[in-house]
């Protein structure tokens, strides 16, 4: 019964049915959704355990940010006497308002998240490694865009979270030596944080930004196309059997030039010889990119319906909040600003620009050049923390992990007047309104 | 005319007519640039009025709207800006240990604006005082006084 309903199902669907394999590779090549996939990929791309698939949920996280950023932007309006309103009517007057806006800062809060893992999980298969290095450093470009993206999001709604971090970021800003101030005015469209600086923000957080990620997303996909699929699957870790005689090889490609013996462009990473060892990429592959869409869709929505969006009091110039704390995820940086003011003699560097330019811009420094300045074997890659890799790996995890320290202390221990508490201590009473 | 001569004057009129061209956009983009640098800023003047004298008690009144404070000592005045000079929080008097302590990193200012605890770079500057013909004091913030400068008014 339910074969001759799939057949009645593919006789109305389909016109034509592939008749060999390379017929059904020539269809996923030619269809318009699916041609942006290979036609077959290894099995071992396939795998749950190696990429854990932090690259495809950050990119379906982004799509969910763009469809509902997009909704949002029907009811919310950018103006600093208008702005904070036009959030509380998304929260209590439009329909499923506050479902939208959770599920934006949800899908949000996760992207910052899920890029982060995703950046640990390409250094500790060591992943970027010779011509993927290039897509390592657009991946630097997208983890600092979405932090940019978050950065110009949380401060649309114009409440006091908002109004504080701008002043605080744009004043970081205004440390940079010679340029800070021409720097600061520019990105305020002004001296004073006002409805210049609003407009600004707004259009690089709904067009600006989302037009440029999406811009090296589109590059970062076909590099790892160009660079040989995910490197796991890279000839530099199983090496290919020594040619024996200049008789033709089974080669990956897609031309007559194919009975050449060597290797041809296309071949350069992939393993032809494993081609028993891959899969069409439809369905395998579709199926698996539908079921971590699924998975991530119902994971913000469950969240947006466990915690909402929080929304401050409306902005107020005259009253900082006490404690004043930044998103978690910036919270090492406010920790760091705090703590990182230089003095000797006379010479004061502010922490402004230790912790929130030159401690920042140096991590940014090092992950950029290190895919340059790694020596361990390239028989390494695609492998999950190997023995060669221990030293660097190790330092990787401890920058990682003193990261992961100061956002807690940041989100746990920093009471009124960023004094540290334990977490289970009570902060003394202050009031909230002057 | 020889050919050389000929063939060396497409090539340069080749040369430009290509940087023409980059020229045009380079010139577009710098004026796309330029559209982001305001011409004119329709923000509240730097040298603004507070209120009369009488209106503020002896010691320090914060004065939200401008974020400073007025202190008073019997008839002398001055005024010290209430923004953090780390990274612009507002900061707050602390009347029991006459201090200012910024909510944001933690700085702390002694009364005359002088920092002694946290990260902030500067103490919180002063700005002059003046008195407008129909008696209001006058701050110009566009300025700044040393923690000597008390302004009389009789």
């Amino acid at each position: 019964m339910r074969s001759q309903l799939t057949r009645l199902w593919r006789w109305i669907t389909w016109t034509w049915s592939p008749a060999s394999e390379r017929e059904a590779s020539t269809a996923i090549v030619e269809n318009l959704w699916l041609h942006w996939f290979p036609a077959k990929i290894d099995e071992k791309s396939f795998g749950w355990r190696y990429s854990l698939w932090l690259g495809v949920i950050a990119a379906f996280l982004f799509l969910i940010l763009v469809v509902t950023g997009v909704l949002l932007m029907f009811f919310y309006v950018p103006s600093t006497e208008r702005a904070y309103w036009s959030i509380k009517d998304i929260d209590y007057v439009v329909g499923f308002g506050w479902l939208l806006r959770n599920q934006h800062r949800w899908a949000a809060h996760l992207m910052v998240l899920v890029v982060f893992l995703h950046m640990l999980r390409v250094f500790f298969t060591g992943a970027y490694r010779a011509q993927r290095a290039a897509n390592w450093l657009v991946g630097l470009a997208l983890l600092l865009l979405t932090l940019l993206l978050s950065f110009t999001g949380y401060l649309l709604p114009w409440d006091q979270l908002a109004f504080w971090a701008v002043t605080v970021g744009t004043n970081i800003a205004k440390e940079v030596p010679v340029v800070g101030e021409s720097v600061r005015f520019v990105l305020l469209g002004g001296t004073e944080i006002g409805q210049s600086a609003l407009v600004r923000f707004y259009v690089l957080h709904v067009v600006a930004l989302p037009g440029v990620v999406l811009l090296l997303f589109a590059y970062h996909m076909w590099r790892v196309r160009r660079d040989g699929g995910l490197a796991v699957t890279d000839p530099a870790a199983t090496p290919l059997p020594e040619a024996s005689s200049t008789a033709p090889v089974g080669s990956k490609t897609y031309s007559l030039f194919g009975v050449t013996p060597g290797t041809s462009l296309e071949t350069r990473a992939a393993r032809p010889q494993a081609d028993e060892a891959a899969a069409p990429s439809s369905p395998h592959l579709l199926r698996r990119l539908i079921l971590v869409f699924l998975a991530v869709f119902t994971v913000t929505i469950i969240l947006s319906l466990i915690s909402g969006a929080p929304l401050e009091e409306a902005a107020n110039p005259s009253l900082t909040p006490n404690p004043a704390k930044a998103p978690w995820y910036f919270l090492w940086l406010q920790e760091l600003l705090a703590v990182t003011t230089i003095r000797a003699g006379q010479l004061t560097i502010s922490g402004g620009l230790v912790g929130g330019i030159i401690i920042p811009g140096v991590l940014l420094t090092a992950a950029a050049a290190w895919p340059f300045l790694d020596r361990s074997p390239l028989r390494t890659i695609g492998k999950w923390l190997p023995p060669e890799r221990r030293v660097q790996n190790a330092v990787f995890a401890l920058i990682a992990l003193v990261i992961a320290v100061l956002v807690l202390i940041g989100v746990l221990m920093r009471g009124p007047y960023w004094q540290l508490y334990w977490p289970w201590q009570a902060w003394p009473q202050l009031p909230t309104r002057l | 005319m020889s050919l050389a001569a000929k063939v060396e004057r497409r090539r340069f009129l080749q040369w430009v007519g290509q940087w023409s061209v980059v020229a045009a956009i380079a010139t577009q983009f710098g004026g796309v640039v330029r559209a982001f640098v305001p011409r004119v800023l329709y923000e509240p003047s730097k040298k603004f009025k507070l209120g009369k004298p009488a209106q503020y008690p002896e010691g320090v009144t914060f004065v939200p709207t401008h974020r400073l404070f007025v202190i008073r000592e019997r008839n002398q005045f001055h005024v010290i800006s209430a923004r953090c000079t780390h990274l612009g929080c507002t900061v707050e008097w602390k009347a029991e240990g006459r201090q200012f302590d910024c909510p944001c990193h933690g700085s702390k200012f002694r009364s005359n604006g002088e920092r002694f605890a946290g990260p902030a770079p500067r103490p919180l500057p002063w700005y002059p005082l003046s008195m407008s013909g129909d008696g209001f004091l006058v701050v110009d913030s566009a300025k700044t006084v040393p923690s000597t400068y008390r302004f009389a008014v009789v």
